[in-house]
């Protein structure tokens, strides 16, 4: 399987993240639901949906945090019967992301959330300081930057 | 170890396994999850961590032993330069020992099995 | 001796981590209860490995079981816990004098005879036995060439037990040299290697994460077997197993020595 990233500073703790946890999947993105990075998806159709499902789980998930104790929840694991998913934030210099994985009998929910946190530390070290420049992603600019980190992703649009 | 403990059906195996000398950390974890159920633990013991790593080792090592043909396993030991992790299982649950490398393995050995037995 | 053979022996049942099996070992061996005496070594060095005398002891229990390569075994490790351990060095002597390699023993004894400052007189009487032999000769004997070994017997000289195999898997998992038979014949090797070889990758992953140094030996309980497992090198692994009813600390040197053999194999090895 290949790892995939729009910002070369994602690569390195992605990378070491998938070797370690040998989870299956593995998706980073930003919380308007832009791909940064992937890994194990073999289709760009893939990611979008899994993109938008995140996202949505994301927002869903620290809205009900919020109102049952007060703060967003930190993480959520979903265990099904053969493969299980683990969804958290993880905050950088660039903002915060929403990192979601999945993983089989090959890993444990236990080995996910001890190399997510190692991860955590990975992104926040590596990740440069946002510049002033950079200006807020817009609704209408969304699809189009969605487009072009998929191309980025999988070589073609 | 740490301080005063909250009674819990483990409790009293992992007193008497933390007792040995050269134990640095006790745990009941859950094998399919590597998640601590209880632990017993000197200061400085990175539990989750040992959870985690310890139980996939036992259950990766288990499930080899098993795909060889050499039936069940009933104790695992991990020897490295600086430490030792001894497992025994039964139905998901691990009891896990993080010992010094000159620890007593013998006795924690039988300790591990007798408590092995009793996740029957 | 018979009330301190029972003294001891309550004292090291009460704890079987005292250190007391030393005497206890050594008094049933003078009393020529040598299977006896194996057993309360062997157990001994399962608690305490890393205890030159406890492989002293059963060294000295070896040879007078005639088990001369073995008993050499023993005192190499003595030597390697503790160097210039005397009991070792005349032992050794003994060994290669009674395997008429003379002028090793003559070395091994000069070693054990101490300076003049502080002599051992047995180590010098040996020491001219040997040579006054006869049979030594001063000039190191030319290298007798070593025949090649079958990879699929590689272990046969080192595993003397019914049901002890032994594998060297590269760092792919593919068997270099060993075999792992089956009761009617067949060689599972490749199966049983390919199934058990994961294993040492989880062993990496968790002793780096853990901060324990590089890990030295796995060991395996089965219903059926026990096994242990040692890194080769080239990232390669050793892989012993043997009969649930071999104990762990016998196991465990049965991986030492195959982990040598499997070293000198591939060091004579073309690359």
């Amino acid at each position: 399987m290949i790892t995939r990233v729009v910002e070369g500073w994602v690569e390195e703790p992605l990378k070491r993240f998938v070797d370690d946890a040998r989870v299956v999947l593995a998706l980073m993105l930003h919380p308007s639901g832009q791909v940064m990075a992937q890994h194990g998806f073999a289709r760009a159709m893939d990611v979008m949906s899994a993109c938008a499902l995140a996202a949505a789980i994301h927002a869903s998930a620290s809205e009900l945090g919020r109102q049952l104790d007060g703060k967003p929840f930190s993480g959520i694991h979903q265990a099904g019967k053969d493969r299980q998913l683990f969804l958290a934030e993880a905050e950088t210099a660039q903002g915060s992301y929403i990192f979601v994985t999945v993983f089989d009998a090959e890993s444990s929910l236990g080995l996910v959330r001890l190399y997510f946190e190692e991860l955590r530390a990975g992104l926040a070290s590596a990740a440069p300081a946002l510049e002033e420049s950079s200006e807020p992603i817009l609704a209408e600019h969304f699809e189009s930057e969605l487009n072009r980190n998929l191309a980025a992703l999988f070589g073609r649009a | 170890m740490t301080g005063p403990r909250t009674p819990t059906p483990f409790g009293s195996l992992l007193d008497t396994l933390t007792r040995q000398r050269g134990v640095k950390a006790g745990m009941v974890v859950s094998e399919s999850d590597g998640i601590i159920i209880d632990s017993n633990m000197q200061i400085g013991v990175h539990g989750d961590r040992v959870a985690a790593l310890a139980a996939s080792l036992y259950r990766k090592a288990r499930m080899s032993a098993t795909a060889a043909g050499l039936g069940t396993a009933t104790f695992f030991q991990l020897e490295a330069e600086r430490g030792r992790l001894c497992a025994a299982g039964r139905n998901d649950l691990v009891v896990v020992v993080v010992t010094e490398a000159q620890a007593n393995v013998g006795l924690i050995r039988m300790e591990l099995l007798r408590a092995a037995e009793g996740f029957a | 001796m018979a009330d301190d053979i029972t003294r001891w022996s309550d004292e090291l049942a009460r704890d079987p981590a005292n250190l007391v099996f030393l005497m206890l070992g050594e008094a049933l061996r003078k009393q020529n209860q040598l299977g006896v005496a194996h057993r309360v070594a062997v157990k001994g060095l399962e608690r305490h490995p890393h205890h030159a005398d406890a492989h002293d002891l059963l060294a000295r229990i070896l040879v007078d079981l005639g088990d001369f390569d073995q008993a050499f075994d023993e005192w190499d490790m003595t030597l390697r816990l503790a160097p210039g351990h005397v009991g070792a060095l005349k032992g050794m002597g003994f060994v290669r004098f009674k395997q008429g390699r003379l002028p090793e023993a003559e070395e091994y004894l000069r070693r054990a005879s101490g300076d003049a400052t502080m002599p051992d007189v047995g180590a010098s009487q040996a020491l001219r036995t040997v040579r006054q032999s006869g049979a030594f000769v001063a000039p190191v004997p030319a290298p007798v060439p070593v025949p090649e070994e079958e990879p699929a017997t590689l272990f046969a000289r080192v595993l003397t037990g019914a049901g002890q195999t032994a594998l060297l898997m590269d760092a792919s998992g593919l068997v270099m040299a060993g075999s792992y038979l089956l009761a009617d014949g067949s060689d599972v090797a490749s199966e049983v290697g390919a199934a058990l070889s994961g294993v040492s990758d989880e062993a990496d992953r968790a002793t780096r994460h853990l901060n324990l140094g590089e890990w030295t030996a796995i060991l395996v309980e089965t219903e059926a077997a026990v096994i242990a497992m040692a890194p080769a090198a080239e990232d390669g692994l050793l892989l012993l197993a043997a009969s649930r009813a071999t104990p762990l600390g016998l196991l465990k040197r049965l991986l030492g020595r195959c982990r040598d053999t499997a070293r000198e194999w591939m060091e004579g090895r073309p690359s």
